[in-house]
């Protein structure tokens, strides 16, 4: 009798063993196999795509996480893009006692547009007018001249003024002249003397957003042998939201705004145009030649930071960073 | 004996019982990659207009705060314990969502508190979060008046339900812009004994038509929300358009030549290009002749 | 064989021997390498030359310039001569004329060359901006091609016929197609009486027009701010420049089709002391522009004015500025100012040295005043705060020269380089009509 029941418990406890091995292998491997699945659909698109959050840093995101977004179309209904906003005169103020070189403004402007060349569209000059007078950080962007001479001359309407006082380009139909370039007395004018190397990124972000390539979206893309310059971002203003430049300083450098509501602001502080300009001695670069810009600089008196500690950041012959 | 085999097959069915368990919760266990979001809720309601959720999700991703799109969120009512489901919504592109609220929908509590709370699943990328905020509702009456021929703009604040005035709140005077309000007033506009507070409005700002609008906003109160009241004042200086888009100058578009230059080019091509006419018919009679 | 006939033996055109069909072939073979190298610019954009964001213009630009101031010698010779009246303007009045139509033609494919997309070169007219001052020159290009074409054609017209019995019996393909081309020229009273009404019209114009021309071409520069460029002087500077440019290529050609062809019995020492002295007038008032344009700055030298002129006076460019200042105008004044330099070798010597001078005082007026800026260059790389051209930029300029000599070539080759007409009128050869001057 003991022996059937030690046959019986030795079956009994192979079995048991062996159907508890098997369990807890068959546990393990659908635990794994399952997490692998999930690993999978999680991935399956290797697809990861760069996009521009709105402080104009990149992230990597997932296709499949990416939706496209319905986008209202009453409101393009009567936006002509070459007369622009109506009732809007758009103004820059750069208050140079306040800017330290930090060229976070010169980086998301090269993010936003796609910048791969080796001249930036927005820079930051170190100024001195003579030896003893004060050197300061100056950056200059395009000046959307309301007489501006690069609209006088182009041949062919590439570039354009705007009611809402902005310059744009029409990349195509540019025919590469360069005439626009040569007759800018601020040289903020850059040239695709070749392919751009923007690769496949900003064919993404336009599809993603809804848009056709259009003069507001300048960079994107590039088109070779012709011209580009900063377009002051109408496709930020549009939507009521401040050029990437104006966000990006972190010391308030920029400020922005529709001379007609006498208003701008640098995203923290926003004040009246007439005030800032009466009371800070607001001028004009170039004022001399005529050409009426819209950037107003204000004078670097009280400067908050030493001129010295920009220079850690100055490099004098680079503009764009190269990617790695 | 039988106590002994008993107890062995307990023994290996308790083992194999945990190891299966081991391997089984390995299929449920969570995923270490998912990532933590923070969600916000904003009561924010515009007087005579609507009343809604700003909701927004964040999550930390590799030291960064960014804004995450495409959460579904479930939007509900706390009554009595129960949450009575209002809606769902979904964040946008910038991971915000906008939450309409309709009045008539929402229960109080017995404190004449409204509780809301918003919450999110869960997915495979993020852990489910939820955030609740609480309100009472309040409102404010605003006008524009004239005195010895200055504006004001005075306004009062009220909570709805006692109808009792709220004294010391912190009321924002502010001109709508296209980018961010110009605020007016002091830095801080109290509400008096009387519940309301009085704004000169300066002279000089432009508006378009000369229309200003004017918002008295009571922001970000951790009891009442945001509450917003809009007035329009036509006190503003009408705008005046500078831009030369229309004229004919030498910067405007091909269609708006200068006359002066339409005339002498096509004059001086027609004289040109006449004579050239008239040379080569010259030539042809030569040919003729 | 009577005095005509010799004449004519003398003046009809010739085949290549073997000089010509190897500077032909020479001709031909830079052109396919500068063609070669378009293609190249075309396929990878203009990296391939070394102008960049700040040096936008470079030898593309100062080489149209240089192609438009010669294209001014038709006017100069054939019409201002006529005007006033020189008679002994006949024997180079072809030949300037063939330069000012060879060079206007290049001038226009030079400055597609510079377009960065000239796949669009339609919406020039199609969306020509009447304010711009390119659209101007795009108007009068066109225009000065076809008044050159006609300042050619119509005084060719007995030539042809002449050349049409000259060959009836030995090239009969030839004399078909210089009949043609002669649209049935009798010198009947008729067609003369034509022909020399229009050839008065076209002189007339041809001023005018090609005044026009180096304005527009020179407004390229004035109606920018840049230091340099924003003078009032530019429209007159150009055209007196365009004077120099002209005669002197003009001298130059003029000499070797001379030597080439043995044509020293109707060009003689007397044309070329003729010439010396129109090219001496010219260069004095040329030298007074210059004068107003470099000297007087220094006089009271705005910060930016010192910069550029300092960089042309003693800088970087000083080699260049002071070679197109010394060989292109000052040596030949000082030559031309002597009887023995107007003399015909030492002529050639000066047409040279004005042709080189003249296209490198272009390049002084192109480049320098971009590399100036009122901005700091700043943000770009080192290279790009200066400019010479590129291989790429080399050949194809090159080839261009060379096609604008190809052009002269291929009409000295099929047409009479001295009017045989008129000659044989003036030394009254003819026999019928003594009457008509064209």
């Amino acid at each position: 009798m003991s022996d059937n029941t030690k046959k019986e418990r030795r079956k009994f406890l192979d079995k048991g063993l062996k159907l508890g091995i098997a369990a807890a292998i068959g546990g393990l491997g659908i635990s794994k196999i399952t997490s692998k699945l999930n690993a999978k659909t999680n991935h399956n698109s290797t697809d990861k795509m760069e996009l521009m959050t709105v402080d104009g840093t990149l992230i990597e995101v997932d296709s499949s996480e990416v939706m496209e977004v319905q986008h209202a179309e009453d409101h393009d209904k009567k936006y002509n893009v070459r007369e622009g906003m109506p009732n809007r005169k758009f103004v820059m103020v750069i208050d140079l006692a306040k800017c330290k070189n930090a060229l976070k403004c010169v980086s998301a402007c090269n993010k936003t547009h796609y910048i791969t060349g080796e001249n930036a569209w927005l820079k930051v000059h170190k100024m001195q007018e003579s030896k003893d007078t004060a050197p300061y950080w100056m950056p200059r962007t395009c000046m959307h001249c309301d007489q501006p001479a690069c609209v006088t001359v182009c041949p062919v309407d590439a570039t354009f003024k705007r009611r809402d006082g902005l310059v744009l380009i029409d990349n195509e139909r540019c025919i590469g002249c360069r005439f626009c370039m040569a007759a800018c007395p601020y040289s903020i004018r850059v040239f695709n003397w070749e392919e751009p190397k923007q690769g496949e990124m900003s064919e993404i972000t336009m599809h993603l957003g809804g848009e056709t390539p259009s003069p507001d979206y300048a960079g994107m893309p590039s088109r070779k042998g012709t011209v580009d310059k900063c377009d002051f971002c109408p496709h930020s203003i549009k939507n009521n939201e401040l050029p990437h430049c104006v966000t990006a300083c972190p010391n308030g450098v920029f400020y922005f705004g529709d001379k007609y509501e006498d208003t701008v602001t640098n995203g923290e502080e926003t004040l009246r145009l007439s005030k800032l300009l009466t009371d800070k001695a607001g001028y004009r670069l170039l004022e001399e030649l005529g050409t009426a810009p819209s950037v107003y600089y204000l004078p670097p008196v009280d400067r908050l930071v030493d001129f010295e500690k920009g220079l850690e950041d100055y490099n004098e012959f680079q503009s764009v960073e190269k990617p790695e | 004996m039988k106590n002994r085999s008993t107890s062995r097959s307990a023994f290996l069915v308790w083992t194999t019982g945990f190891l299966f368990c081991l391997g089984l919760s390995n299929i449920y266990a969570q995923n270490d990659e998912k990532y933590r979001v923070r969600l916000r809720a904003d009561y924010v309601k515009i007087m005579e207009g609507d009343a809604y959720l700003n909701i927004k999700a964040t999550a930390k991703i590799e030291d960064e705060t960014l804004p995450v799109p495409n959460l579904e969120i479930a939007v509900y009512n706390e009554v009595e314990g129960e949450e009575i489901i209002l809606g769902n919504t979904k964040t946008n592109m910038k991971g915000e969502s906008r939450f309409l609220l309709n009045k008539s929908d929402l229960k109080a509590d017995s404190t004449n508190t409204f509780n809301l709370g918003i919450s999110f699943k869960g997915n495979d990328s993020f852990k489910k979060a939820s955030k609740s905020t609480s309100f009472k509702d309040a409102h404010i009456e605003a006008n524009l008046i004239s005195k010895d021929s200055i504006n004001y703009l005075t306004a009062t604040l009220k909570e709805t339900v006692t109808d009792s005035l709220l004294v010391g709140e912190a009321l924002d005077v502010q001109v709508q812009r296209l980018f961010r309000p110009l605020k007016i007033g002091e830095e801080f506009n109290f509400t008096d004994e009387n519940g309301t507070i009085l704004v000169p409005i300066d002279k000089g700002i432009p508006g378009l038509d000369g229309n200003l609008i004017i918002e008295v906003v009571l922001n970000d109160s951790d009891s009442y929300g945001t509450v917003k009241a809009i007035v329009n004042a036509p006190v503003g200086t009408p705008i005046v358009d500078e831009s030369t888009f229309d004229q004919r100058k030498m910067w405007s578009a091909r269609n708006k030549t200068p006359i002066f230059l339409l005339i002498f080019i096509n004059l001086t091509i027609a004289v040109i290009y006449g004579l050239f006419i008239l040379l080569i018919s010259n030539l042809f009679r030569i040919s003729k002749n | 064989m009577t005095k005509y006939e010799s004449l004519i033996n003398d003046l009809a055109p010739r085949k290549f021997g073997k000089r010509g069909t190897i500077w032909t072939f020479i001709l031909v073979v830079i052109i396919i390498i500068g063609l070669i190298a378009y293609i190249d610019q075309i396929r990878q954009g203009q990296v391939v030359t070394n102008m960049r964001d700040y040096a936008l213009w470079g030898i593309y630009i100062s080489n149209f310039v240089f192609f438009v101031a010669t294209s001014f010698v038709g006017s100069a010779t054939v019409a201002v001569l006529r005007l006033t009246n020189n008679s002994w303007r006949t024997p180079v009045v072809r030949i300037a004329e063939i330069i000012s139509l060879a060079s206007i033609v290049m001038a226009g494919f030079t400055i597609m060359i510079d377009m960065g997309r000239p796949d669009r070169l339609l919406n020039l007219f199609i969306y020509a901006r009447l304010q711009s001052p390119i659209t101007w020159d795009v108007i009068i290009i066109p225009t000065s091609i076809i008044l050159s074409f006609l300042l050619l054609y119509f005084p060719l017209l007995p030539d042809l016929a002449i050349l049409k019995k000259h060959h009836l019996k030995t090239k009969p393909t030839f004399s078909k197609w210089y009949g043609k081309l002669s649209l049935n020229w009798t010198g009947s009273k008729a067609q003369k009486a034509i022909q020399s009404k229009s050839i008065k019209i076209i002189a007339i114009m041809v001023i005018p027009v090609g005044i026009l021309l180096q304005t527009i071409d020179a407004w390229l520069f004035s109606t920018t701010y840049r230091i340099g460029w924003d003078s009032t002087n530019m429209g007159a500077y150009f055209t007196s420049g365009a004077f120099v440019a002209g005669l002197g290529a003009l001298i130059t050609v003029v000499y070797v089709i001379r030597k080439v062809r043995g044509l020293e019995h109707y060009i003689t020492d007397y044309h070329f002391d003729k010439l010396a002295q129109y090219l001496l007038v010219t260069c004095l008032a040329y030298v007074y522009f210059n004068i107003n344009e470099y000297l007087i700055p220094i006089f009271n030298a705005p910060a930016e004015e010192e910069i550029h002129l300092n960089a042309l006076v003693y800088g970087d460019y000083a080699g260049i500025f002071w070679f197109s200042q010394i060989v292109g105008l000052i040596l030949p004044i000082l030559i031309l100012l002597f009887k023995k330099g107007r003399k015909p070798l030492p002529m050639l010597i000066v047409g040279i040295m004005v042709v080189l001078g003249s296209w490198w005082k272009r390049y002084i007026i192109v480049t320098p005043t971009l590399l100036h800026p009122f901005l700091p260059i700043e943000g770009v790389p080192e290279s790009w705060h200066h400019y010479f051209p590129s291989i790429h930029e080399w050949l194809i300029t090159v080839a261009t020269l060379a096609m604008a000599l190809l052009i002269i070539t291929l009409f000295v080759r099929f047409l009479p380089v001295i009017p045989i007409q008129r000659t044989a009128e003036e030394k009254g050869l003819l026999k019928t009509d003594k009457k008509a001057e064209s």
